[in-house]
């Protein structure tokens, strides 16, 4: 159990002050701004977090989300006792193990055997302790080959998995997971969000900061959502997660001219002006398609000279993987073999089967034979696939996968055993 | 280790039981050894070989040169007695002083009392003292010098010397946190230190009103009575250890509370 109770965290910005910075700073007590000797007054105060109060319950999954600096890892400082508030009380009840970075106890000259030993001290856990785990956390990290080789000769991912292992089996009352699952590969991640889903299914508690909305809903069943230092929402996973994405959306929908500004590459023939995605049943701008609707890329051009049979690539990228789920391409028919000056093209995809989730348009130009590159726009306008509004009840997006293929259960009773 | 299953809400950490406490100072220790000496052909061979090529240095500079004598004893094991628990003090302070600033990985990411950080530096420097301590008995033996029952003062002194080492450590290392200057300043004072203490010299030799002064610092009782209970196999000079042993204490202790105040603070600064 976790109990945040009016807690503000701030922290000083000139902290590399000079001693001039210091007798001048001194010389005005009680003032709460530095005195820096080239810039004269400076504020001193950044505020981390301000004025949270929170009540986490054993036995739960707490996703925590927000932007970068939203005060995420504040957070989970602060329950972990690495920081202490400037301002209220931070009650915890039980075991705290952070992962803000795995393996960070390890030693790289000391072998995966010692540093189970260390990384398991740093966590609290005596020694007779971690030798009747030693076997699991071995086995889980799949570390039994280079158990007596010195760290440093381990690749990345082997070192976070051991980290991860090691924290995981140091029997924690609280977890607190940063963004570390990142690394890894896949079958490790999900194996690692298995036994975080197990701790939970236990009675522990998990805090997760994860950016991948996808694992959070897999694995949290209540949201906190962090924004500037302080709790924006905090509620029920589905519905924060909802409202969190909608808002992401509607930023990366005003950003939407600048993305077209940045990650810009090509040659400039011809120059994307405009790119939109247009919902096929309104026929209007939008940054939400339903799931199995239709969807329209509306691609506007300028051309400053005589360019023959350009193609037009679009990709669908999925936001949190970066996953291309789908492609098109035009083809010799479906724009003038020249092109001159402005024009618009419709890219129609009939339905979008897609699964409910975040994803953004890349365009490409090219010429016929997609050698040069007239335009790139890697990063276009983002969109979310929504519910139909006429979503069946109990339909929940829990499925795995990004496309959602049409598919039906049939049952036959082959023999009956009496 | 089994906590109860509805745990009560703390404002505080977790205590770190007893047992994990000194797991994870030996832990730690063997961490900060295994990294010193790893691909190293000499490996220990340097614990030993730093006082004593120091030593042969004295013994031309003061000895020869500077016509000091070792009060009765050939000058190279008096000056040994001296220069094992100098390095110790020196070598402690000099990587003490960086390390939570060295661990800084571990100080801004996981909890666990941070004086357990000087302390494996200190106590990884005991591996140092005693190898060095191995070769001070080689040299006992070589210059036939023998122990006395004044022996027993020997690790009374080196009590002192830890607690005094330790606490000077958890000082530097703390405001070295919040002021990186303090690096610069401990190793100039370092290599003033040696000279302000009977380590070259004995304090036979330093007259009021300078002796007065001496004696003040810590260090000088710690060394007399090191020398005095094996050098010399004699009774110790009860004033000078006395007026170590009052500081000892009070410099750890206040040292200690000092580096429990800011600990907090670290991993906001670091």
């Amino acid at each position: 159990m976790i109990r945040l109770d009016r807690v503000s965290k701030r922290y000083r910005a000139g902290r590399s002050r000079t001693v001039v910075d210091l007798i001048a700073s001194k010389l005005r007590r009680g003032d709460q701004h530095v005195y820096s000797a080239s810039r004269g007054k400076v504020d001193a105060n950044v505020w981390a977090m301000k004025d949270v109060s929170l009540d986490v319950t054993e036995g739960a999954g707490l996703g925590v989300i927000g932007s970068n600096g939203a005060g995420k890892t504040t957070l989970l400082k602060l329950v972990s006792r690495v920081t202490w508030p400037s301002s209220g009380r931070v009650q915890v009840a039980g075991r705290v193990v952070s992962l803000i970075e795995l393996g960070a106890g390890f030693h790289p000259e000391l072998t995966g055997r010692e540093n189970i030993y260390l990384g398991g001290g740093l966590f609290g856990l005596p020694r007779r302790e971690i030798d009747r785990r030693f076997d699991e956390i071995v086995q889980f990290a799949e570390v039994e080959a280079l158990i007596d080789t010195p760290m440093k000769r381990y690749s990345s991912g082997l070192y976070a998995r051991l980290g991860f292992s090691v924290a995981i089996y140091s029997n924690p009352d609280i977890v607190l997971v940063d963004e570390v699952l990142a690394v890894g590969d896949a079958a490790f991640r999900r194996r690692a969000l298995e036994s975080l889903r197990r701790l939970i299914s236990e009675g522990k508690t998990v805090l997760f900061i994860s950016h991948d909305m996808w694992n959070v809903r897999r694995l949290c069943n209540r949201i906190l959502w962090m924004d500037g230092g302080s709790v924006r929402a905090y509620g029920p996973a589905a519905e924060i997660a909802e409202r969190y994405m909608s808002e992401v959306n509607l930023r990366a929908l005003g950003n939407q001219q600048n993305a077209l500004q940045s990650h810009r590459g090509g040659t400039g023939e011809i120059r994307l002006t405009q790119l939109d995605i247009i919902d096929g049943g309104t026929g209007r701008t939008t940054d939400r398609i339903v799931e199995g609707g239709p969807l329209v890329v509306r691609a506007a051009y300028e051309a400053a000279a005589r360019v023959p049979a350009p193609v037009f690539q679009i990709a669908i990228v999925d936001v949190d993987t970066g996953m291309i789920v789908a492609s098109a391409s035009s083809s010799a028919g479906d724009v003038p073999a020249i092109v001159d000056g402005h024009g618009v093209v419709d890219c129609v995809f009939e339905s979008v089967p897609l699964r409910r989730r975040q994803f953004v348009l890349r365009m490409t130009i090219t010429d016929s034979h997609q050698l040069v590159s007239y335009d790139v726009v890697t990063a276009g306008p983002r969109f979310a696939v929504v519910a139909a509004p006429a979503a069946r009840a109990g339909d929940d997006d829990d499925e795995d996968g990004l496309v959602a293929l049409p598919y039906r259960f049939e049952h036959r009773m082959t023999s009956v055993v009496r | 280790m089994t906590a109860s299953p509805v745990a009560a809400l703390s404002d505080h950490a977790e205590r770190v039981g007893p047992r994990a406490y000194w797991e994870l100072l030996l832990n730690l220790t063997k961490r900060e050894v295994k990294g010193r000496y790893s691909q190293s052909l000499f490996g220990f061979g340097w614990a030993i070989i730093q006082p004593l090529a120091t030593m042969a240095v004295f013994t031309f500079v003061f000895s020869r040169l500077g016509n000091i004598s070792g009060d009765g004893v050939p000058y190279p094991i008096f000056a040994f007695g001296g220069l094992v628990p100098w390095f110790f003090f020196l070598n402690s302070v000099n990587s003490g002083t960086m390390s939570l600033i060295t661990y800084r990985n571990i100080v801004t990411k996981t909890y666990f009392p941070r004086e357990i950080i000087p302390f494996s530096q200190v106590c990884s420097r005991l591996i140092d003292f005693f190898a060095a301590g191995a070769m001070f008995v080689g040299l006992m033996v070589y210059y036939h010098v023998g122990l006395t029952r004044w022996a027993w003062m020997a690790p009374v002194a080196f009590l002192l010397l830890v607690l005094f080492t330790t606490g000077v450590t958890l000082i530097t290392s703390s405001v070295n946190v919040f002021y990186r200057d303090v690096s610069p300043v401990v190793q100039i004072a370092l290599q003033l230190w040696l000279y302000v203490t009977p380590v070259p010299y004995p304090l036979s030799r330093i007259k009021p009103p300078w002796r007065f002064w001496i004696e003040l610092n810590p260090l000088s009782g710690i060394v007399e009575c090191f020398r005095s209970s094996l050098v010399y196999g004699r009774e110790p000079d009860w004033h000078v250890l006395g007026i170590s042993a009052a500081f000892t204490a009070v410099v750890f202790m206040g040292a200690f509370a000092l580096f429990k105040s800011l600990d907090r603070y670290f991993a906001d600064v670091i």
